[in-house]
């Protein structure tokens, strides 16, 4: 699974962080840093906060394999 | 019906079952419509998103010059204070709990939630009676937030009964303004916010890898809280950590058996999980209004709201607008676009949203497969009095 984050929609509420940690970080208060290629264990996670974000700005491409790039 | 009487119907508990008409009605004579009592009531999406992130709002009940039908002289917890105060609250309550300090906290509790939740749903057995509020719904929270906090399993309910008083006096509504309630709500705050601090007095310099134990522990002193505010916060991250997740879990429940080809759905495709609790918390969602006072004039829509005006945003209203949503009186767990606002938005967003999440999707995960052959033995079930924090008090069904 691939993910992109529209970062011109991002407000920093930082729901994905909390949902998946290991994908997505914060780096000071509001900046989001994250993984392109989603490891396998993580895909649920990275669903759930794609799922939760409040401003809607996280991309899923289901079906590309983590090591793909 | 006058629409100067709306939020008195809202509020009246013989419509707790099905305020969505009301809503609907709502939207009709918006976008800000005047009650009787001089507050505005407001039920339209894009109206109350603007005002949520509206600088001139205040969230603190101090602000309003008119009457209030409750105390409005003590200090509010950071849920109804403004920046800057608001911002030094949530921020210090944040770094035991969320990013950026503590960002694996609420994913490493993702295991004991499950497992918690399959021990609770091992009373679902065909041919029970269960009441899902009592049986389920409200264990699961309530365990969840005294591990969390730190607080012992013995005393939860002790804390169950401070809740329960203090939940009816944030109520709103003709029905709510007695001082008999406040009285009783001032000696529960007091009681609760003298047990919290005493407990964080024990974990100071013994920490036992709870928040209670690193807000007690902080070390930078500019970050921590003083003994006053750490009784009135961990008194609301505790009610509010719990509270209305027993709605969400109940309401999803309710939702589900009301409507059996979705249920159907979700138990043969779990991955759809997480965005059937995102329709859920804006199909039914646990928080139905939240109040604000303009701090000036204010113009939404072309009416005039005057400053220190109370004003209520029917969030519940917003998150079923046609405006915004496509057929919005339609559960559909796979909804392509939906940015409710079930947790509100902006800067008070649901300080505990991630939590919630979790323990609805384990809570609806947990259940789904032993709902096939359940009915509900009472539909509509009996509410809770509350009106903004919206749910039913028992949910028995039948397996």
């Amino acid at each position: 699974m691939q993910t992109v984050v529209d970062l011109t929609r991002c407000q920093g509420y930082a729901q994905c962080v909390f949902l998946a940690p290991e994908v997505f970080e914060l780096h000071g208060e509001e900046g989001l840093l994250y993984a392109t290629a989603v490891p396998e264990d993580q895909v649920e996670r990275v669903r759930q906060a794609a799922a939760a974000c409040p401003v809607q700005a996280i991309l899923l491409g289901e079906g590309v394999s983590a090591g793909a790039r | 019906m006058a629409s100067d009487t709306l939020l008195a119907r809202i509020t009246d508990y013989a419509n707790r079952p099905d305020p969505y008409p009301l809503y609907a009605e709502l939207r009709e004579a918006g976008p800000a419509v005047r009650q009787a009592d001089g507050s505005y009531l407001i039920g339209t999406y894009h109206e109350i998103v603007a005002l949520l992130h509206d600088p001139r709002m205040s969230a603190d009940p101090r602000s309003r010059t008119t009457p209030a039908p409750y105390n409005v002289t003590r200090q509010p917890p950071f849920l109804r204070l403004d920046d800057p105060e608001h911002h030094r609250l949530r921020n210090s309550a944040m770094r035991p709990f969320g990013p950026p300090h503590s960002p694996g906290r609420v994913d490493s509790m993702r295991g004991e939630i499950v497992q918690l939740t399959k021990e609770l749903a091992e009373v679902f057995q065909e041919g029970r009676q269960i009441d899902v509020v009592d049986d389920f719904a409200y264990p699961l929270p309530v365990t969840v937030i005294c591990r969390l906090l730190g607080i012992p399993h013995k005393d939860e309910q002790l804390f169950q009964g401070w809740t329960d008083i203090l939940v009816a006096a944030a109520d709103i509504g003709p029905e709510s303004d007695t001082a008999d309630r406040e009285q009783a709500a001032d000696q529960a705050r007091q009681e609760m916010g003298q047990y919290l601090v005493q407990l964080g007095e024990q974990r100071r310099g013994r920490p036992t890898g709870d928040m209670l134990s690193d807000l007690v522990n902080e070390p930078d002193a500019a970050v921590r809280l003083s003994t006053e505010d750490l009784a009135i916060n961990t008194i609301l991250l505790f009610i509010a950590g719990h509270e209305t997740t027993v709605n969400l879990v109940t309401n999803g429940v309710l939702t589900l058996l009301r409507q059996p080809d979705q249920l159907h759905r979700l138990r043969e495709d779990p991955g759809l999980l997480p965005r059937a609790v995102e329709e859920l918390l804006r199909y039914e969602p646990p928080v139905h209004m939240r109040e604000r006072v303009p701090l000036v004039d204010i113009d939404v829509a072309g009416t005039t709201i005057p400053g220190g005006t109370s004003v209520i945003l029917a969030l519940a209203s917003g998150s079923r607008d046609p405006l915004r949503f496509s057929e919005p009186d339609r559960f559909d767990p796979t909804r392509p676009d939906n940015q409710h606002v079930g947790f509100g938005s902006g800067i008070h967003l649901c300080f505990g949203a991630p939590v919630a999440r979790i323990e609805a999707e384990a809570a609806l995960g947990a259940l789904i497969p032993h709902l096939d052959t359940a009915r509900l033995l009472q539909d509509p079930p009996p509410y809770r009095q509350n009106a903004m924090l919206r749910g039913p008090r028992h949910l028995p069904i039948q397996l």
